[in-house]
């Protein structure tokens, strides 16, 4: 298969990937498959008519290089499954996916293997971290299956231990780890073996809010200087805005949306979509490169300074210092105060965002 | 069809029409057996000799793979001998080190105690040689069974078709009686040790076999898709990541397969021909010394206390000891043995509780000597009131000289009107199910169990089966009764269906009873549960010893044990399913104003249902297990078919009598689990 070298050419391409459970799924949708055949909605009811579940219909959509690209959806919409055809946990029923243009639903058992100790790694909600191994253990355990020496590896596994934080605790147990630390273990074997496609499955699902944002903030720092090529699976929109480059809204099985951040808050395609956004803080997540108009002549350059990727609050802080400060009055109308229009502002978006 | 309309809304549940149809069969039987005897009694006619054709076409099959078999019996017997000779000939100080050792290393000084005092205490018994040959014998089964047990367990795991048969085989060896093993092995492998060795073998893998698979298959799936994405060949997901990860279930495991293995050593005694310490029960107990046999059986437990506990501990999450103190431990011993080599008295040479057995032989027949008439009264009137009864019916049991009259046709008559007055007063509460119910156990009552019309049996059962689960399930229970019935051992079948169906409903009763005082006190739990810990890790066959001693042979002796033993699940899965009603359940109740006996019955009992239906399954497969070792002390029925198989090794009785064994136990196992998932369903679980 040709490689498509470029700086654009997709790290993955998924095309026209079907997921169906059941006795003799594959007959079933490879017969109403056919050229010039029904729409996807009209393939999957004639599936259901049959006593099958289209898990996953017809998934199309390619990850850059270095993206971060989140699937959202809420619990079976069949993200998980469609994490799970990408890297053939599962064998998908039809379609197919590019991983720098090899399509690996076609590669042999003996290359996935391959492709597995090479290429991809994985994170799991549960952690799925193994009992009776070690912290360093654990994160060494994909490089032994590559068969590279003790010392080598153990050599490497300390590296991303130290990388996720976990420095010093490399031979405790899982058990004896608190849940953020057993995921730092998962991130780090995930990437031990130093992939080029990475995906994580609901990675902070199972953890608490603080210790959330806390793990969102370290992996985006990873994501900063690894650069790799990501596929993320959330059920929280909260975290999919924050976290990606683009994100794609599944619901019962299918992509209805795939779009920036901004995108899929300012326009959202319908109301199962709009319903996610609605009780986001628009003003933390939409820049001000969605909002703005064509110039029309010169425009007006004085007040603060704006970016195009700046967020509205940050824009609208910096556009209420142009105001002059004003008098706030007690109940018989005495002035007691002073209010900054930029500190109401900043406070209102505080407010939204917690 | 109209006139059938009242009576259609009347049975308007599968429990009423079910308990209709039964009655109505009943009094049909009733009154046309003076009219039809082979409405009764299975017509002989209708038998075929099922034994005798599986005795001639197994002895072609055995006498064809016999050279094989003797072979492999060749080169197990060398391993015995292996194992044995390092036992017995490595100085006693030297076992007792390496034992407690090995209880340190597991769980520390407990352990090590356990297993120092457990030791200390055998050899001061003086069956230290004997129970060594026995160790030897358990020491090259366990290996053999845990082997297989894995492969088994493995096998089953990978390949999905594979594992439906596993299931159904091992569902089925849990069925088959212990002695029925006996039988075809003794003809293959001659009389000899060899036989207990694989028996125990076969017999103590099925634990393995199902703890492996239920290991393997509880690794969560995010620790498998691990192993997967880490790029793991399948050889090195299972062994590097899935064995492992599955290890605690695997370890308990381990520790039912020493258990089992142990149990089948010491009933495979009765064999003969080694020198171990179930033979000694059984010589004993043969020859009246029960102070002996007693010193014999508690050795027994002792050992099997000791082998439960220390390898319970694998499964359990454990402190890790020091291993240097286990070094320690048995270098002393080492030296131990070599400098007081002079001082130490040998093995063989001790036994400081012969006195001890005189003495207690001596109590046990003061104590029946002088209470003998009271012993007495207490197993009479069982036999006569109840058991009796039971077994043969009123109208014959109640005679002269058991009850003081004689049972007359008018009695008969009057029970029956009062049972048809008691369950028109229960339809009329609107219980119509529970009053013809009533009136079938009257029925029963009345003509005895073993003189119960096989019609009349067949359409029970399948009643039962199609309400428990549906038509299926009354199609199989049926079928396989029938079999029972061709097979000519109906009589016998009976026979066994009457001693256990009375022992596990005197289970159920009391069991269920203590159960329920262990839920609401946790200071009669604290006294129960170390009661039923105990009665659990004693292997079957010492059970008989005490009831030998109090109450000669004979039923009531075997009624006895069987209750002992088959007890405990009832009492321990009673007190789980009450106790373990959710907290917000009980909370809501409290809230309603309800009071603790109000919540035990209309909160806990409730949702308690099934869990007590699953210990009541295990208790009828318990009585059935110590029925046929009960045979040993005299009960007539199929486990004694079998024994009588065993010593004549007549290989299609003994298949024969075992499989119509397992066919009782099957059923009642079917149906009941039928019903506890019936009840399960209804509460969402």
């Amino acid at each position: 298969m040709a490689r498509t070298d470029g700086p654009d050419a997709p790290a993955i391409a998924v095309d026209g990937l079907w997921q169906v459970f059941g006795d003799g799924a594959r007959p079933a949708l490879s017969g109403l498959l056919k050229p010039g055949a029904a729409t996807t909605d009209g393939v999957a009811r004639r599936l259901k008519e049959q006593g099958l579940i289209p898990a996953v219909q017809d998934a199309s959509f390619t990850v850059k290089e270095g993206e971060l690209f989140v699937i959202m959806g809420l619990s079976g919409s069949g993200k998980s499954t469609l994490i799970r055809c990408m890297s053939r946990l599962v064998e998908p029923t039809s379609g197919s996916v590019l991983m720098a243009g090899e399509d690996i639903l076609a590669a042999s058992k003996r290359r996935m293997i391959e492709l597995r100790r090479e290429k991809l790694g994985m994170v799991f909600q549960h952690f799925g971290l193994f009992p009776h191994m070690s912290v360093i253990d654990n994160v060494a355990f994909p490089i032994k299956m590559k068969g590279v020496a003790l010392k080598e590896r153990r050599a490497r596994a300390m590296e991303v231990i130290e990388l996720v934080g976990l420095g010093g605790r490399e031979d405790a147990y899982p058990r004896e780890l608190s849940g953020g630390q057993r995921q730092r273990v998962g991130i780090a074997r995930s990437l031990a073996v130093n992939p080029d496609v990475w995906f994580l499955d609901e990675p902070f699902s199972a953890l608490d809010p603080l210790i959330r944002r806390q793990l969102q903030d370290e992996f985006l720092n990873i994501q900063a200087t690894l650069r790799k090529s990501i596929v993320f699976i959330t059920h929280d929109i909260g975290e999919a805005l924050k976290l990606a480059d683009r994100i794609a809204i599944m619901r019962d099985g299918v992509i209805v949306q795939i779009g920036t951040p901004s995108e899929i808050v300012l326009n959202p395609v319908d109301d199962y979509v709009r319903e996610f956004s609605r009780d986001i803080p628009k003003g933390r997540h939409m820049t001000l490169e969605a909002l703005m108009e064509p110039v029309n002549g010169a425009p007006h350059s004085g007040g603060p300074e704006l970016r195009t990727a700046m967020t509205l609050d940050d824009a609208l802080s910096a556009c209420a210092l142009t105001f002059e400060p004003m008098a706030v009055r007690d109940g018989e109308g005495k002035v007691v105060g002073l209010l900054r229009p930029e500190a109401l502002a900043r406070a209102v978006g505080e407010a939204q965002s917690t | 069809m109209s006139g059938l309309s009242p009576l259609k809304s009347a049975l308007d549940s599968k429990g009423k029409q079910a308990a209709a149809l039964v009655v109505f069969v009943g009094m049909a039987c009733l009154l046309a057996a003076p009219y039809a005897p082979w409405l009764v009694a299975w017509p002989s006619v209708l038998t075929v000799p099922m034994s005798d054709w599986i005795s001639q076409g197994l002895g072609a099959f055995f006498e064809a793979i016999k050279p094989a078999m003797r072979w492999v019996s060749w080169v197990l017997g060398f391993g015995m001998a292996a194992a044995n000779w390092l036992l017995v000939s490595t100085p006693w100080v030297v076992v007792v080190g390496v034992t407690t050792a090995i209880g340190w290393y597991l769980g520390g000084w407990t352990m090590a105690s356990l297993g120092f005092f457990g030791l200390m205490f055998v050899l001061a018994s003086g069956y230290w040689v004997e129970s060594m040959n026995t160790l030897a014998l358990v020491f090259v089964s366990v290996p053999l069974a845990l082997l297989l047990g894995t492969g088994i367990g493995i096998l089953a795991y990978e390949i999905r078709r594979v594992k439906k048969i596993v299931e159904a085989v091992l569902d089925l060896m849990q069925t088959i009686p212990t002695f029925a093993y006996l039988t075809p092995l003794l003809l293959l492998f001659g009389f000899g040790p060899v036989v207990g060795l694989i028996a125990s073998a076969i017999y103590a893998a099925p634990p393995m076999a199902r703890n492996v698979l239920l290991g393997l298959e509880r690794v969560e799936s995010d620790i498998k898709e691990a192993a997967v994405m880490s790029g793991g060949t399948r050889a090195q997901q299972l062994f590097l990541v899935e064995l492992p990860s599955a290890m605690t279930q695997i370890m308990v495991g381990v520790n039912q397969s020493l258990m089992a293995a142990l149990s089948m050593v010491i009933i495979a005694a009765v064999i003969g021909g080694f020198n171990d310490i179930g033979w000694e029960v059984l010589l004993t107990m043969r020859k009246a010394q029960f102070g002996q046999s007693f010193l014999a059986g508690l050795v027994i437990v002792v050992f099997a206390i000791v082998i439960d506990r220390m390898s319970g501990a694998l499964a359990k999450e454990r402190r890790r000891h020091n291993t240097r103190v286990v070094w320690w431990i048995i270098v002393a011993s080492l030296v131990a043995a070599v400098v007081l080599d002079d001082l130490l008295p040998a093995a063989d040479t001790l036994g400081y509780f012969g006195a001890v057995a005189d003495s207690v032989d001596r109590s046990v027949g003061d104590f029946t000597r002088t209470y003998g008439s009271g012993l007495d009264a207490l197993k009479n009137s069982a036999m006569f009131y109840v058991l009796l009864p039971l077994r043969i019916g009123l109208d014959d049991a109640v005679l002269p000289f058991t009850w003081g009259f004689q049972w007359t046709a008018a009695m008969s008559a009057w029970v029956y009107a009062t049972g048809v007055i008691l369950a028109a007063v229960l339809a009329w509460q609107g219980r119509l199910t529970l009053g013809l119910c009533l009136l079938v156990l009257i029925g029963v009552i009345e003509t005895g169990v073993t003189q119960l019309p096989w019609i009349f049996v067949l359409v029970g059962v399948g009643a039962l089966g199609w309400v428990s689960s549906g038509w299926r399930l009354s199609v199989l229970c049926v079928g396989l009764l029938g079999l029972i019935m061709v097979s000519g051992l109906w009589d016998r079948a009976l026979l066994s269906l009457y001693l256990s169906g009375a022992a596990v409903f005197t289970c159920a009763v009391l069991g269920g009873a203590l159960g329920l005082w262990a839920a609401v006190s946790t200071t009669a739990w604290a006294v129960i549960r170390p009661v039923c810990d105990m009665l659990q890790t004693i292997p079957l066959f010492v059970f008989l010893i005490p009831m030998l001693m109090f109450f000669q042979i004979g039923e009531f002796s075997a009624f006895l044990a069987i209750i002992a033993y088959a007890i405990v699940p009832m009492i321990r899965y009673t007190r789980h399913g009450l106790v373990t009603t959710p907290d917000d359940m009980i909370e809501a109740a409290v809230s309603s104003g309800a009071t603790n006996w109000q919540i035990m019955r209309e909160v806990r009992a409730p949702y308690a249902a099934p869990t007590i239906l699953l210990g009541l399954n295990q208790t009828i497969l318990y009585a059935f297990a110590m029925l046929v070792i009960a045979a040993l002390i005299g009960t007539t029925g199929l486990g004694q078919s079998i024994y009588i198989a065993l010593g004549r090794a007549d290989v299609g009785l003994g298949i024969t009598a075992g499989a119509a064994m397992a066919i009782l136990a099957l059923v009642a196992d079917r149906l009941v689990q039928g019903f506890a998932e019936e009840r399960r369903n209804a509460l969402g679980l």
